[in-house]
């Protein structure tokens, strides 16, 4: 493996996918020494980042978010654009593998010249799918991509994460699953710059346009997040190619009135404040957690608790006071 | 009837027998669900519906015809077809001579999928699986001095089905032979490709439409001919098994007949054309039972339509002996068991039957292989006089209890499709498919542990495998000579005909009309395979699956802590530990080729393993492929290859990912590679090749070991 961090700026800056893949590889990797060589190649390229559209997509497993992303890609492609698609894919908590299926569904788009897709999957990493995933879509908008698109499935954590560096979340629904609003957490409406009921086609189309009035009038419950932008609830069919172009007009739109708003600038600005703040956290956890003292303290105290021998509080407090004497040093 | 009165008396002796042992521990259950009893006895059958019937009469369980076999034995149709029109020819004379009935083409897979020799996308498989056809030039050579009005002819095709069968019919009328003259099946079942044979072309809705006119025109103008052949024969090789096979077989089989009904026809002017195909195993009288409760179902399953002509609901098929069963190890021992399934299918009362060759798991018959596979039925028809009585295991406890068994199972299942809504829906919903690999799946786990023995691969082994028999080669010239044909025949034809024959075609793609009719001006004018199928697409347009992958299932059939998944397990965590993260592997399939039972169980069992597995989209180029590996930034690279484009694609994908920077990835193969071309792949730069029967722990632990070696020593 090649060791100097130059030579993937280079490689990423001159729109090189083999370098592009490579560093993204690092990025991911658990290795310290990976992440290091990582954060460098991360820090000389951020000059570089920060031009493209940031679009999220989620919904329920099956609800065509691939499908729809092969759609939009490459219409966008076609338009001129360079798209690069991250895509977060469940690890087995059994065997710690995974199926990194995304591109069979997005066949064309896989083969376009002008598209890069990276599907990742989302066990076994340092920092989880936020830390990789950001630092991922910062390599790719060096890499000139300019509409960067993370899909992650609508289960688990993974798209509020998602949702906080992202410029536009879109949540894609399906309707006639009965109980979708159910399904899906509401945190994730809340979130939500656009709601698509996708699959509007055939025998569904009915069903579908009548989704989008409940949805509308689930949203029109919401505080909006800005007041300059009210979600629309959109239908499209991702198999037919209908409606797919709307939705890319509304994130247009979007991006237009919360830029001239300045919306779209403090958005950024509280997204890499939420960042940094995260980090301290979880810094300062591992930190913690992986220090000589606590690792040899803790057990003892988890026993001490679990036998009655000292009340939870006391036991966290004298772990704690640790804190105090490393400051003193 | 009483309970047997020396019942307890049986039982009593038998645990004796067994020293005290319960007789109930020797009940087996089939991987279908069913118990299987040690003994059945009469009281097994009481109120049983499907017991004693006659044959030739409702609801046919033991047989479609009064006489079956006491009247004239079943047809001996040998499924064949490679390289060249010429060739192919040369071998449907040899076969005829030597006691074959009837002929069945099989088509190479650039004609399957609807491309002419000269596509770039099939460099790889011009005849190497099947004969390539381009015009009805070709066709013409295929049946030359075969006379069309008296032989009958059945074609493997369903997504080129609309060229196909209108060259099938021009060859004929040039041949001086009325089409109403012909006598055969075509195959036309479009279904079963969005399931297990994946040779579709278009979307579902269009290839429906196909169907139900093919169905039309031949009702109308082909009396004597079979106007599609319902096949679950595909879904056992995939991994289905009896009962999965008759329930999803049927279900396609009602979805066809409701096609037809709503483009307007009535039921009795199709119905009785309709033919089935099934797939017969290694489970003697399981596959048996399966052949008469198909026949059963069928039967009620059509009542619902009201046919008053008795044939509407008579489930007449063709059978072929299975070659998921045959092994690359000590191949003669294939002959033995395509002996025991081709017994299975004519107890089961088949109208018609393939037997499979010896060499069936290294590559395409050849003339010895074929003549044995051949004289496997001629001897049981002429030497072994079961064809004298009807159904002779008819009454047998065991048999009539198991297609009762069969019966109800797949009754259940077929209620669920029909939940769905029928089986274009419950297909859309990924269901069978998901069934049907996870069948696969666990079978690989009990063939890998030994549990399910398969003489010669995980029991009796070899210690020196040699091959002391011909192995057939297709030579790569084959696509030139194709593409020399292609040449002259563009040459030579009026364009101006050939543009207005295709023009016309799209305009009944776009606007209606009979598809096969209007494609037949198309073919007489000398437009290829590839234009016609052009026309259609260019309304059509071309079907991309949707490829979804279990997971868990390859693993949940392994019990306990220590076994061969445990530790690998523990490499490829080691290996995440060492190197930051796991091992990524992408598993893709190149060419037309559309086997992807092994593929699939490949992609599932590895990443049970611990492997991050990357799937490519199924026919991937050389190119795409190496771009996805670049992209993923994968370890290595996993080709699955059957249908003999290995030694063109593999190096052309190794090649390419040299080419793009990717010279670090690793290559390995699976397959139906034949030995002596793994020689030719390791100079190519191929690290590693795993045939059929390879354990999934040994292919996993050979290229984990690959991957320890070349990345964990350097640390
Ligand atoms: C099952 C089967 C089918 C099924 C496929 C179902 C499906 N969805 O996969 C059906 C019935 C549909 C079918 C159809 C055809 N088939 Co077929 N089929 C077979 C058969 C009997 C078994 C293959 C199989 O699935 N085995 C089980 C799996 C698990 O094994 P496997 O794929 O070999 O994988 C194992 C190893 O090879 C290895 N491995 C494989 N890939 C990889 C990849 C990696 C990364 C690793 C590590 C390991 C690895 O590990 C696996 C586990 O042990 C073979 C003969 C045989 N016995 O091998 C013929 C065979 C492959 N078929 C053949 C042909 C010609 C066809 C057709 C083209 C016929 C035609 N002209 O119409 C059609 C069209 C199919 C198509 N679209 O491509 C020929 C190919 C001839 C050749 N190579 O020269 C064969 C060899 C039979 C023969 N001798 O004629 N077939
Ligand atoms: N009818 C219809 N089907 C669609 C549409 N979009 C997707 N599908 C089908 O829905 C299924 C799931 O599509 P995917 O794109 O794989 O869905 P996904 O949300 O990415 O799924 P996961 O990645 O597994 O969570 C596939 O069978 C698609 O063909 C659509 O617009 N209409
Ligand atoms: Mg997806």
């Amino acid at each position: 493996m090649i060791q100097d961090p130059q030579h993937y700026v280079t490689g990423v800056l001159n729109r090189d996918s083999l370098m592009l893949a490579k560093t993204i590889t690092l990025i991911e990797s658990t290795l310290p020494a990976h992440q290091e060589l990582a954060r460098t190649i991360v820090d000389r390229l951020l000059p570089h980042t920060g031009r493209s559209i940031r679009v999220g997509i989620t919904g329920v497993p099956g609800a065509g978010k691939s499908t729809f992303i092969e759609r939009f890609g490459t219409m966008l492609t076609a338009q001129g654009h360079r798209v690069a698609v991250l895509a977060i894919d469940p690890s087995s908590s059994r065997s710690g593998g995974s199926i990194l299926g995304d591109k069979t569904r997005m066949e064309k788009l896989a083969i376009d010249p002008n598209a890069f897709i990276r599907p990742s999957p989302s066990g076994g990493t340092l920092g989880g799918v936020g830390r990789r995933t950001r630092e991922t879509l910062l390599v790719c908008e060096a890499a000139g991509y300019d509409v960067v698109i993370i899909e992650t499935m609508g289960v688990g954590q993974s798209e509020t994460t998602v949702a906080s560096m992202v410029d536009f979340f879109l949540v894609l629904m399906i309707a006639g699953a009965g109980d979708e609003l159910q399904g899906m957490k509401k945190g994730v409406l809340e979130v939500a710059d656009a709601v698509v009921i996708n699959k509007a086609d055939g025998d569904n189309l009915v069903r579908a346009e009548s989704a989008q009035k409940e949805y509308q009038s689930a949203l029109n419950m919401l505080m909006p997040a800005s007041p300059n932008w009210r979600p629309p609830v959109l239908t499209c069919s991702a198999r037919e190619g209908k409606g797919i172009d709307a939705i890319w007009k509304t994130i247009l739109d979007h991006r237009d009135k919360l830029t001239e708003s300045g919306d779209l600038a403090e958005k950024r600005k509280a997204q890499d404040l939420d960042w940094m703040n995260f980090l301290l956290d979880d810094g300062l956890r591992q930190w913690f957690y992986a220090s000589p003292h606590v690792r040899e303290t803790l057990p003892r105290l988890r026993r001490d608790v679990e036998e009655k021998k000292t009340s939870p509080a006391a036991a966290a407090d004298s772990l704690l006071a640790f804190l105090q004497t490393r400051n003193g040093k | 009837m009483a309970h047997h009165p020396h019942l307890p008396k049986w039982k009593e002796t038998a645990e004796k027998e067994m020293k005290g042992k319960s007789v109930d521990t020797l009940s087996w259950t089939t991987p279908e669900g069913i118990t299987v009893k040690p003994l059945y006895t009469a009281e097994d059958l009481e109120g049983m519906e499907s017991v004693n019937t006659l044959p030739g009469l409702a609801p046919y369980v033991r047989g479609p015809m009064a006489t079956m076999y006491t009247g004239r034995p079943w047809t001996i149709r040998q499924y064949a077809g490679f390289s060249t029109a010429k060739e192919s020819n040369a071998f449907f004379h040899t076969a005829l001579a030597s006691g074959q009935k009837g002929l069945s083409v099989a088509f190479d897979l650039a004609t399957h999928r609807g491309y002419d020799s000269d596509h770039p996308r099939v460099v790889g498989d011009v005849g190497k699986a099947g004969v390539a056809i381009d015009s009805v030039e070709d066709m013409k050579i295929l049946f030359n001095g075969i006379p069309l009005d008296r032989m009958s002819v059945s074609m493997t095709m369903n997504g080129a089905v609309i060229p196909i069968l209108a060259m099938y019919i021009i060859a004929a009328e040039e041949q001086g032979v009325s089409r109403d003259k012909l006598e055969g099946t075509i195959q036309n079942d479009i279904l079963k490709e969005y399931l297990t044979r994946n040779t579709y072309i278009y979307p579902p809705a269009p290839s429906m439409r196909i169907v139900a006119d093919i169905i039309a025109y031949c009702s109308r103008e082909m009396p004597k001919y079979n106007t599609i052949s319902i096949s679950g024969y595909h879904m056992m090789e995939a991994g289905a098994n009896s009962v999965l096979q008759t329930a999803f077989t049927l279900a396609d089989g009602v979805e066809y007949v409701r096609a037809a009904l709503r483009s307007g026809m009535d039921v009795d002017t199709f119905a009785p054309r309709l033919s089935f195909f099934f797939g017969i195993g290694m489970n003697f009288f399981m596959d048996i039972a399966m052949l008469r409760a198909a026949r059963f179902l069928w039967h009620r399953l059509m009542s619902q339509f009201n046919p008053r002509n008795p044939k509407s609901s008579m489930l007449r098929t063709h059978c072929q002996t299975s070659g998921w069963s045959l092994t690359e190890q000590d191949p003669y021992n294939n002959i033995i068991r395509t002996t025991l399934e081709a017994m299975t299918a004519a107890l089961g009362g088949t109208q018609s039957l393939h037997t499979n060759s010896f060499d069936e798991a290294i590559g395409l018959p050849t003339d010895l292989s074929s003549r044995i596979a051949r004289n496997t039925q001629l001897i049981i028809q002429e030497e072994s006089e079961i064809c004298h009585v009807i159904d002779p295991l008819g009454g047998s406890y065991y048999l009539e209890s198991l297609t009762s068994s069969i019966v109800s199972e797949a009754q259940k299942i077929f209620d669920e499709i029909e939940k769905l809504g029928g089986m274009a829906k419950a297909i859309e919903s990924g269901m069978p498919k998901l069934r049907i690999e996870e069948s696969a799946a666990r079978k690989q786990a009990r063939v890998d542990q030994g549990l399910d023995v398969i003489v010669g691969v995980n029991k009796y082994k070899l210690a020196n495998e040699t091959i002391d028999f011909e192995v057939r080669e297709v030579p790569a010239t084959v696509r030139d000579e194709q593409i020399s044909r292609l040449k002259e025949i563009k040459a030579s034809r009026d364009k101006k005909a050939v543009e207005k024959a295709l023009a016309d075609l799209t305009s009944v793609a776009k606007n209606g009309g009979n598809l096969l009719e209007a494609a037949l001006p198309a073919v007489r004018a000398r437009a290829t395979l590839g234009e016609i199928s052009d026309a259609m697409e260019s309304v059509f347009g071309r079907f991309v699956a949707t490829t979804r992958c279990i997971s868990g299932a390859y693993a949940s059939g392994y019990s306990g802590d220590n076994n061969a998944v445990t530790a690998l397990r523990r490499r490829t965590t080691a290996f995440l530990e060492k190197q930051g993260r796991r091992p990524r592997i992408l598993v893709t399939k190149m060419g037309q080729d559309g086997h992807d039972r092994g593929f699939k169980v490949i992609a599932s069992a590895y990443a049970d393993l611990g492997f991050d597995v990357d799937i490519s989209p199924m026919f991937q180029s050389p190119e795409e492929a190496a771009k996805m590996a670049i992209e993923n930034d994968v370890h290595v690279v996993g080709a699955s290859s059957l249908a003999a484009g290995h030694k063109l694609l593999i190096p052309a994908l190794i090649e390419e990912l040299k080419r793009i920077g990717g010279g670090e990835i690793l290559v390995v193969a699976g397959g139906v590679i034949p030995p002596r071309d793994y020689d030719f792949l390791y100079k190519a730069g191929v690290k590693a090749v795993f045939g059929p029967g390879t354990p999934i722990p040994e292919s996993a632990d050979r290229t984990l070991a690959l991957l320890e070696e070349k990345y964990l020593r350097r640390i």
